[in-house]
C-alpha cells in the first residue's frame, strides 16, 4: 500500500506538471496525427484486401515510434532540472518511481491510441472492426501499450542517469519490445479478421505484460543504482570503477 | 607489512600472475584442439558423406549452419546468465564474460543468417520466408548487436543497463519464437537433427564439437583481455587518484 500511495503521489506530480504546458500530450499527439497522415498519403491507394494486412502494422509502428518520443521526454524533464538524483535520494520506494513513470508513459500513449485508433478506422475502410468491437479494441490498445511501457521505462530510466546517450534508447528498445508487438500485431489480425480466438490472444498478451512488469520492477533499482552493498568482508572487486556508487552515476563530470 | 591504505578497496587479483595455471592456457588448448577436429569435419562434410536425397548438394551447409545457430544461442544464455550475476554481484569478471559471449555471439549469429538465406534459398526457392525460427534469430541477433552498441558507445551506467538488455534478451527468443510460431511455419522441425542417418551424425558432431571449442577458445582469450583491460583502468585510476 506504501508503494502504491508513493507511485500515486508521484503520478500526481507528472499529471500536475504536465497540465501546466501540455508538453509530452501536445508533442506524442501531434506525431500521431502527422504518421496517420502520412500513412494515409502512402497507403491509401492499395487494394481493400491490403489495408487489412497493413492496418496491425501502422497501428504497432505508430505505438513504437510514439512510445520511444513520450518515455524519451518523460525522462528529459528529470535530466534538465536534475531531479532525478533528488527523486533516487528521497526517502520513497525506488520502485514508486518506475510505476508512476510508466503509468504516466501509459496514460500518454493511451490518449493518442485515442486519436490513432479512429484515425486509423476513418481512413482505411477495413479498419471497421475497431469501430465494431469497441471493447476489444480499447483492451487491446491498452495491454500492447503496457507491455511496451513496461521495458520501455526501465531502459529509458537507465539511460537518462548518464549523460546525454538517451538517443540510443532507439536501438536498445526496437528490437527488445518485438515480442509485444508481434504479439500485438497478431492479435490485432485476430481482431480484424473477427477470430473467435481473440480472446485467447489477449490473455496471451495479459501474461506477456505481467512477466515483463514483473522483470522490469526486479531489475528496476539494480540498473538504477547497481545491487545493495554486500555484507562488510565481501567487498566490492572494482569500487572505483564507475558504477561503485549512485554518486558517480548521477555526476555529468568525467572523473578523468 | 602494513596496508599504506588501510580504508581502500583490494585491488583486482592480477590475471596475468606468475606460476603456470591451467586456466590460463586453457583457450589456447582449446584453439588448438578444434583444428584437427575442423579439419576432419570439413574432410568428412565435402568426402565422405552421401549427398541427401530431397535437398541435394545444399544439405551440406546443414553441417555448418546447425552448429553455429544452437552456438548463438548458448552465447546468448551465457551473457545473459553472466549478465545476471553481474548485476547480483557487481563483478566485473562477469561483465567481461558477458561481454565476450555476446561477440562470439554476435559472429556466430552472423553466420547463422549468412547461411541460413543461402540455404533456404536454394531449398524452399526462397533465402526468406517469416519463417519463426529464421525471425526469432534474427531478433535475437538484434538484442546482441545493441548490447554490444550498449556496452561501447553508452554512458557511464550503461554497463548495468546492458546487463538488463542481455538478460531481457535471453527472456525474449522463446517468447518471440513462440509468437512467430502462430503463423505458418516452413523451418524443418526440431527432429531434423535426431532423425539424421548414422554417417551424418558422424560428420555433424566433429563439426560441432571443433566450433564449439573455437568459440570457448576465442571466449576465454576475450575474458582474459578484457580482465587485463580493467587491471589497467584501475592501475589508471589508482596513478592518478593514489588516495
Amino acid at each position: 500500500m506504501r508503494l502504491l500511495r508513493q507511485a500515486l503521489l508521484l503520478l500526481r506530480s507528472e499529471l500536475r506538471q504536465e497540465l501546466r504546458d501540455f508538453e509530452l500530450l501536445l508533442t506524442a499527439g501531434f506525431f500521431t496525427v502527422v504518421l496517420l497522415a502520412m500513412f494515409y498519403l502512402s497507403f491509401a491507394s492499395l487494394q481493400a484486401k491490403a489495408h487489412l494486412s497493413a492496418l496491425p502494422g501502422l497501428m504497432w509502428l505508430t505505438v513504437a515510434f510514439v512510445g520511444v518520443l513520450t518515455l524519451t521526454r518523460v525522462f528529459d524533464r528529470e535530466r534538465e532540472a536534475d531531479t532525478l538524483r533528488a527523486l533516487l535520494a528521497a526517502p520513497i520506494e525506488r520502485l514508486a518511481i518506475y510505476l508512476a513513470k510508466a503509468a504516466m508513459a501509459l496514460l500518454v500513449l493511451m490518449i493518442c491510441c485515442a486519436v490513432l485508433v479512429p484515425g486509423l478506422w476513418l481512413m482505411f475502410p477495413a479498419g471497421q472492426a475497431f469501430a465494431d468491437q469497441p471493447g476489444q479494441t480499447a483492451l487491446l490498445a491498452l495491454l500492447g501499450c503496457a507491455g511496451y511501457v513496461a521495458i520501455g521505462t526501465l531502459f529509458a530510466a537507465g539511460l537518462a542517469t548518464g549523460a546525454g546517450k538517451n538517443t540510443l534508447l532507439f536501438i536498445i528498445l526496437y528490437p527488445l519490445t518485438t515480442p509485444v508487438l508481434m504479439y500485438a500485431l497478431v492479435t490485432t489480425r485476430a481482431l480484424l479478421d473477427r477470430d473467435p480466438a481473440l480472446p485467447d490472444h489477449l490473455t496471451q498478451m495479459f501474461l506477456l505484460d505481467l512477466i515483463l512488469f514483473a522483470a522490469a520492477c526486479l531489475l528496476f533499482e539494480t540498473v538504477l543504482v547497481g545491487a545493495p552493498a554486500r555484507a562488510p568482508g565481501r567487498r566490492p572487486r572494482h569500487p572505483r570503477r564507475p558504477d561503485a556508487s549512485v554518486r558517480q552515476d548521477m555526476s555529468r563530470e568525467p572523473s578523468r | 607489512m602494513t596496508d599504506p591504505m588501510p580504508d581502500a578497496e583490494p585491488r583486482p587479483a592480477p590475471v596475468a600472475a606468475a606460476g603456470f595455471r591451467l586456466s590460463s592456457v586453457l583457450p589456447d588448448l582449446c584453439l588448438l584442439a578444434a583444428i584437427p577436429l575442423l579439419v576432419y569435419s570439413v574432410h568428412r562434410v565435402f568426402m565422405s558423406t552421401p549427398i541427401e536425397q530431397s535437398m541435394g548438394t545444399a544439405f551440406k551447409i546443414f553441417f555448418f549452419h546447425v552448429p553455429m545457430g544452437w552456438l548463438c544461442m548458448l552465447m546468448a544464455l551465457i551473457a545473459g546468465i553472466a549478465a545476471a550475476v553481474q548485476l547480483r554481484l557487481r563483478s566485473s569478471g562477469a561483465a567481461a564474460v558477458a561481454l565476450a559471449a555476446a561477440e562470439i555471439g554476435f559472429v556466430t549469429g552472423l553466420g547463422v543468417l549468412l547461411t541460413g538465406p543461402i540455404w533456404g534459398n536454394a531449398t524452399w526457392g526462397r533465402p526468406w520466408t517469416g519463417d519463426a525460427r529464421q525471425v526469432s534469430t534474427a531478433l535475437l541477433w538484434l538484442v546482441i548487436v545493441a548490447y554490444l552498441l550498449l556496452r561501447h558507445y553508452g554512458p557511464r551506467s550503461s554497463d548495468r543497463l546492458a546487463a538488463a538488455l542481455a538478460i531481457f534478451g535471453a527472456v525474449n527468443v522463446p517468447i518471440i519464437y513462440y509468437a512467430v510460431k502462430l503463423w505458418k511455419t516452413l523451418h524443418p522441425s526440431t527432429g531434423v537433427v535426431g532423425s539424421l542417418p548414422p554417417e551424418m551424425w558422424a560428420t555433424f558432431w566433429p563439426g560441432l564439437g571443433g566450433l564449439l571449442l573455437v568459440s570457448l577458445g576465442l571466449l576465454g582469450l576475450r575474458i582474459r583481455q578484457l580482465r587485463l583491460a580493467d587491471e589497467l583502468d584501475a592501475a589508471w585510476v589508482q596513478l592518478e587518484d593514489p588516495r
